[in-house]
């Protein structure tokens, strides 16, 4: 198929969706599509983001590595101080305790939910059938202002208090594009619990052939958000071990 | 080449869009960041119609209420979360499929217990994900559901029994049965236009066996029938084909309302409650013999009052004599029906009982005031302290900064709270001014004096806060000519113009020019006064209910136009539009112009055109009269004609209109399925649902000063929409281009504590605060998704201060920045120093917000001002500024040195020899905390500390420096100074420092780490 035949499908497509004949499958393949094609987005062995948030005339600069061995890390600087989060090294999940800034391990039942995610580097939708998940097309709604396919995406079961619950996730797909704006999922713990969580994304950029959003908000749906901003991204960018490794001096007999 | 096609789809795809005008937009693309922010209260809760428990999960409590939506608990009733604000939010019954009761929901909306203010509802809702979707799957014309039951064998098969129209005739009433999950319906036992089913029962070990009863009601907005020959109670044992009486001991004549209730340990066991003409004859019955024959066994007041209001029975899922009974207080039994106590202290009005899965101790109960759990049978009786539901009538607002909220609640009194408040608005931030049924609440425009309304008149408490006084000013009749007729809410009125003028509406206007002490009738009786109308104490049907809730014939709004003191407005509750051009010495009657009206449609709002004397909006309401329209009129010629400015985007009767201070053409309408917005005098109408549910909207004002829009809903308590501002730049121009940037107010920097409770509100309702950062707010035309977007604040000299995150959405846009500067760099040691997070206030003065999107930039100046309000004069703050850069620049210049020191330190710590790695590491525990951590393990603070937390105090103050301050700063000073005679030399003395290829100073500070 010619670019030029293919741009047309894709106008019509657009037009003919506000109808929605289109399926869930037709618009996540526009989407890989869209954004480089999902041969490039598999062939990422890993990925490194600098990003940026600010907190109260605060910037504080966060360094996140996902690797698609599962290893990952997330580390905040500031006043010189490293603070990981959600580090991963094939076997433990840590974080860094503010209070005596040592390393210390999540509970297991976090653990086991963040295992569950090892298989979605770069994006959920990747051979989501492989994975087990569902998808189901909801609709078109408006988000953001904008129109948008609301997709339910529905993932391996995930443990809430020793509870197996459904890992829900509701995707916007720009209708305009294809790309996903927001994703909402309900909270299922803590003080928000049973409140929907909203991410957006948008300030999509090209990086290496893959189009990637470059500011994102966090918050919870209606009561404000955080705004995240991204500064670069690194494709497979160069790590070592120690990176992502529970540190030696922490380690206790219970656990290795 | 994806690129280039991506591209191409991007540039292209805009043209084949609609031109963006008032017409086409919808709500949700326009609206943007403009959010409804809820303040409660919750301490007083609100109507609760049904309680519903998860099957098998103790932990899951599901409340349907009367005018707020479904709420479920996921943590066994402490806290709940509301799950369906897109939908009507009055609530028969909610349900879950037995067989898949984590996600298959049931809502029937409308809610049951028929008093005078209800609302209504508009159909049958099903989710199969738990609450996050809903589809209407029937019932549009149903009015009110009161059951829903899923066989426990077959999720196909649903019954819903239909109570139908209160209001007027309807079919779509009695027991429909669904054999596919809901998608078409046969209607299985239906009686006449004017009976309902009422209540809906299926045996839990047989499912064709079905229990309904029917019941004939109806009610006017002058009286209320409960009870007729065609009130019944039937059985069927074929899955609802054929229904039988089961009659076998009950009261003979007409019987009224009838509650159903089967034990669910021995489903032979059937309780009823009856209403029945002759009083020893009514109360609760029992049947051994799954209805083949009753018993009566018990008529106390607490079982047989208001049967309308009251008739839920409720049997312990474990015991078949211990059964409960809704009511004034709420009854309980334990010895079969015989005998019955209250149930414990609680709001009265107990409409719904639930006993836990597992353990009958653990009880929730639905009252007007809100759900109630206990732990020990019903004998101690604790609130849930996180539902806001109140239910107001009437809101109004005063001038005080922060203003303040007024407005009374069914059944809840009388109240006023903060539009903000530290910490957030807490339930002891409202004050109590009236008991009962309160309804209207005015603040005295130059006085501490708030005025009060319950109940029809029977109190308009005048109260003088500043010395906590109470008197009632409600006119009394002054001769034998007529018997005064106030509404149950009796309309209250101020004069926008003289201050202590006091209006009250009964059948005529009463003015006052003393607050209320002398009372002067100024119009002749404006209502119709039908006196078929006026039979109050006949009202009840079966059982006498003459509370005073349906008076009629009488005012019901009262306004006197903002710009001629001589013309005001009454409107009557039977229909009347009254004027006046001569303060009360003539009147006119307009209603007869009003065009496309049906005859005596509840006049409910007038609203005084800012704009025009003789410019008005007129609201009437036909739900009484089963008519659902929404009606609005506008006049601009003191009422000769009327035009009506309803579309159909309009959902719902409207009760109030709210006209805009500076937009004529920008009008609000609170409707009974929400919020109605029009920027073009009524030509189209946008919904408004951002963080808006569909909450019936009795009454809207507009603060002056902010521009907020403050509504007062029936179940959702108080919302507001901070600063509407941006709607009335909205025309098709600014509409049409790509970006819009909106005026930025000047903000005041808030040097106020912000110490708030915070004990005991962990479960509790706390209403959010609006922003206090300086808004910047624009509108775009399209949702920026692909390239760069950024902006960032400068000051007056073109120097970057700030930077805030862009919003991205289509429409309207709100970000905030929060005129807070960087803190400084501090040096690193082996812990932080909390100190050194301090972010000083930008100073006040110019300062220009830079907006860049793909290659275009936008800029808007704004101003930073100081509180004029507070006692500190601008040079107290400038030396507070002064003297916290000073700090600023010592923390710094300490980083810098501390940066170099550790590079030297690294540089020889390979090197044993070295003499001067002791000195260096000497100097460096001097200047850094080198051991402990961030809590209780702390090192004794060393410079670093000492400067940052002198820099916090000063900077974090609202006051210039102390003299402590200052002698405090002038050590640190000089400890800097020896600080830097000692690194000065060591620097000298190392050899290698070129080779360290350090950072100069300023690119050090540059890097944000």
């Amino acid at each position: 198929m010619s670019y030029f035949s293919k741009f047309i499908t894709l106008i019509a497509l657009a037009i003919t969706l506000s109808n929605y004949g289109q399926t869930a499958d037709e618009i996540i393949d526009a989407y890989h599509e869209n954004i480089g094609g999902i041969d490039k987005l598999k062939a990422i062995n890993g990925i490194k983001l600098t990003l940026k948030i600010n907190q109260g005339g605060m910037e504080l600069p966060i360094e996140v590595i996902e690797l698609k061995d599962g290893r990952q890390m997330t580390k905040i600087t500031f006043q010189g101080q490293e603070i990981m989060q959600g580090v991963y090294d094939g076997t433990t999940l840590w974080s860094t305790n503010f209070m005596t800034m040592q390393a210390e391990k999540s509970d297991a039942e976090a653990l086991e939910n963040f295992k569950l995610g090892l298989n979605d580097f770069m994006d959920d939708f990747i051979d989501y059938k492989d994975k087990g998940y569902t998808v189901e097309m909801l609709g078109v709604e408006t988000i953001d202002g904008t129109e948008a396919y609301k997709i339910k995406l529905i993932k391996e079961p995930m443990t809430v208090e020793g509870q197996l619950v459904d890992d829900v996730n509701f995707y916007y797909f720009d209708k305009d594009n294809y790309v996903p704006i927001a994703v909402h999922t309900e909270v299922k713990e803590g003080p928000a619990k049973g409140m929907m969580a909203e991410s957006t994304m948008s300030d999509y950029q090209e990086v290496d052939g893959i189009y990637f959003p470059f500011s994102m908000s966090q918050g919870v749906k209606d009561q404000g958000a955080q705004p995240v901003t991204v500064v670069s991204i690194e494709l497979n960018p160069e790590v070592t071990d120690d990176m992502f490794t529970f540190p030696d001096s922490m380690k206790t007999d219970g656990g290795k | 080449m994806k690129t280039l096609k991506l591209i191409l789809t991007l540039l292209i795809l805009p043209f084949l869009g609609q031109s963006q005008d008032l017409a086409v937009n919808n709500g949700k693309a326009l609206f943007g960041d403009l959010t409804a922010r809820h303040i409660g209260p919750a301490l007083m809760s609100g109507r609760i119609n049904d309680l519903t428990l998860h099957p098998t999960n103790s932990l899951i409590v599901y409340a349907g209420t009367a005018g707020g939506g479904v709420w479920k608990s996921s943590d066994g009733g402490v806290v709940f979360q509301p799950i369906f604000d897109d939908y009507c939010q009055s609530i028969g019954a909610v349900t879950l499929d037995p067989n898949d009761p984590d996600n298959t929901i049931y809502v029937g909306t409308g809610e049951t217990w028929t008093r005078n203010s209800v609302s209504i509802g508009d159909g049958l809702y099903k989710s199969t994900d738990g609450g996050v979707n809903w589809n209407k799957i029937g019932f549009e014309k149903s009015d009110r559901i009161a059951s829903i039951i899923v066989n426990p064998k077959n999720s196909n098969e649903i019954y819903v029994g239909v109570l139908g129209a209160l209001w007027g005739d309807s079919s779509e009433r009695g027991v429909y049965k669904s054999m596919d999950g809901g998608q078409s319906w046969e209607q299985l036992l239906y009686v006449d236009q004017r009976t309902g089913c009422a209540d809906l029962a299926m045996d839990p070990n047989d499912p064709n066996v079905l229990y309904a009863s029917m019941w004939a009601f109806r009610r006017t907005g002058w009286s209320f029938e409960s009870g007729g020959s065609t009130s019944a109670f039937y059985k069927s044992t074929d899955g609802g084909k054929n229904w039988n009486k089961i009659h076998n001991g009950f009261p003979s004549g007409d019987l009224g309302r009838l509650g159903i209730a089967i034990a669910p340990s021995n489903p032979k066991v059937l309780y009823t409650v009856i209403e029945a003409k002759e009083p020893s004859k009514k109360g609760l019955y029992r049947s051994e013999d799954g209805g083949q024959s009753w018993n009566q066994l018990n008529n106390d007041f607490g079982i047989t009052v208001r049967p309308f209001y009251f008739s839920r029975i409720v049997v312990d899922p474990r015991d078949e004599n211990v059964v409960v009974k809704g009511g004034l207080s709420g009854s309980i039994s334990r010895d079969g029906g015989k005998t019955f106590k209250n149930l414990g202290n609680m709001h009265s009005d107990i409409h719904d009982i639930a006993f836990h899965i597992k353990d009958s101790n653990i009880m929730y109960v639905g009252t007007d005031g809100g759900v109630y759990r206990s732990m020990n049978g019903g004998v101690t009786m604790e609130i849930v302290e996180n539902l806001p539901l109140s239910q107001f009538y009437h809101i109004s607002l005063d001038n005080a900064t922060p203003y303040n909220v007024y407005g009374g609640l069914q059944d809840n009194g009388s109240w006023y709270g903060p539009s903000s408040s530290p910490g957030g608005i807490e339930a002891k931030d409202w004050h109590s001014v009236g008991q009962g049924d309160g309804f209207r609440v005015l603040k005295h425009a130059t006085k501490p004096i708030i005025y009060s309304e319950m109940q029809g008149a029977e109190n308009i408490w005048r109260i003088d806060t500043e010395n906590s006084l109470i008197k009632t000013v409600q006119p009394l009749p002054a001769d034998e000519k007529a018997k005064l007729r106030y509404n149950w809410n009796t309309p209250i009125a101020m004069s926008p113009t003289k201050p202590d003028r006091f209006y009250v509406g009964s059948q005529f206007l009463h003015r006052s020019e003393d607050m209320g002490d002398s009372w002067e009738i100024i119009s002749p009786d404006l209502t119709t006064n039908d006196p078929s109308k006026q039979n109050q104490e006949d009202s009840g049907g079966l059982s006498m209910d003459n509370s005073g809730a349906e008076n009629h014939t009488t005012i019901f709004t009262i306004a006197e136009s903002p710009l001629n003191d001589q013309v005001i407005w009454v409107g009557t509750d039977d229909g009347n539009v009254q004027v006046t051009r001569n303060g009360g010495k003539t009147w006119t009657n307009t209603v007869a112009n009003v065009p496309d009206l049906p005859a005596n449609t509840w006049t409910y709002h007038i609203e005084a055109s800012v704009f025009d004397a003789g410019t008005a909006y007129v609201v009437f309401d036909g739900h009484t009269q089963n008519d659902m329209t929404a009606y609005i009129y506008k006049t601009t010629d003191y009422g000769a004609s009327w035009k009506s400015i309803v579309t159909d985007h309009i959902k719902g009767f409207a009760r109030n209109i709210q006209e805009d201070l500076v937009n004529p053409n920008l009008l609000f309408l609170g409707t009974e399925f929400g919020l109605f917005i029009t920027m073009n005098g009524g030509e189209t109408w946008l919904k408004f649902t951002n963080n808006m549910p569909s909450v019936a909207v009795h009454f809207i004002d507009l603060h002056p000063r902010t521009n907020d829009l403050v509504m007062g809903t029936h179940g959702r308590g108080v919302i507001i929409i901070d600063d509407i501002s941006p709607l009335r730049d909205l025309t098709p121009e600014i509409l049409n281009k790509n970006v819009h940037l909106f005026d930025i107010k000047p903000t005041v920097i808030n040097e106020k504590s912000d110490f708030g409770g915070n004990f005991g509100t962990e479960t509790q309702f706390v209403g959010a605060n609006p922003s206090r950062d300086v808004q910047i707010k624009y509108y775009l035309s399209k949702r920026h998704t692909f390239g760069k977007m950024s902006i960032e604040i400068q000051d007056a000299s073109g120097n970057k201060v700030g930077e805030v995150g862009p919003g991205k959405k289509k429409g309207i846009n709100i970000v905030t920045w929060d005129y807070r500067l960087k803190p400084p760099k501090v040096a690193k040691g082996k812990t932080i120093t909390f100190g050194g997070f301090t972010s000083p206030k930008a100073a006040p003065g110019s300062y220009k917000m830079v907006m860049t999107k793909g290659s275009d930039t936008f800029e808007q100046s704004f101003d930073l001002i100081l509180d004029d309000k507070l006692p500190m004069q601008p040079s107290d703050y400038k030396e507070r500024d002064r003297v916290s850069q000073l700090l600023f620049d010592m923390s710094e210049s300490l980083a810098y040195m501390v940066y170099q020191l550790d590079a030297m330190i690294d540089h020889e710590s390979g090197n044993k020899s070295s003499k001067i790695l002791n000195s260096m590491n000497a100097l460096k525990e001097t200047l850094v905390i080198t051991t402990g951590d961030n809590y209780v393990g702390a090192a004794e603070p060393q410079l670093r500390e000492k400067i940052a937390t002198l820099f916090s105090k000063i900077a974090t103050s609202y006051d210039k420096p102390s003299a402590n301050d200052m002698e405090n700063f002038d050590r640190l000073n000089k400890l800097m100074k020896e600080a830097t005679s000692s690194f000065e030399p060591l620097k000298k003395k190392f050899k290698s420092y070129d080779q360290l290829e350090l950072k100069d100073k300023a690119s050090f500070l540059d890097t944000t780490n």
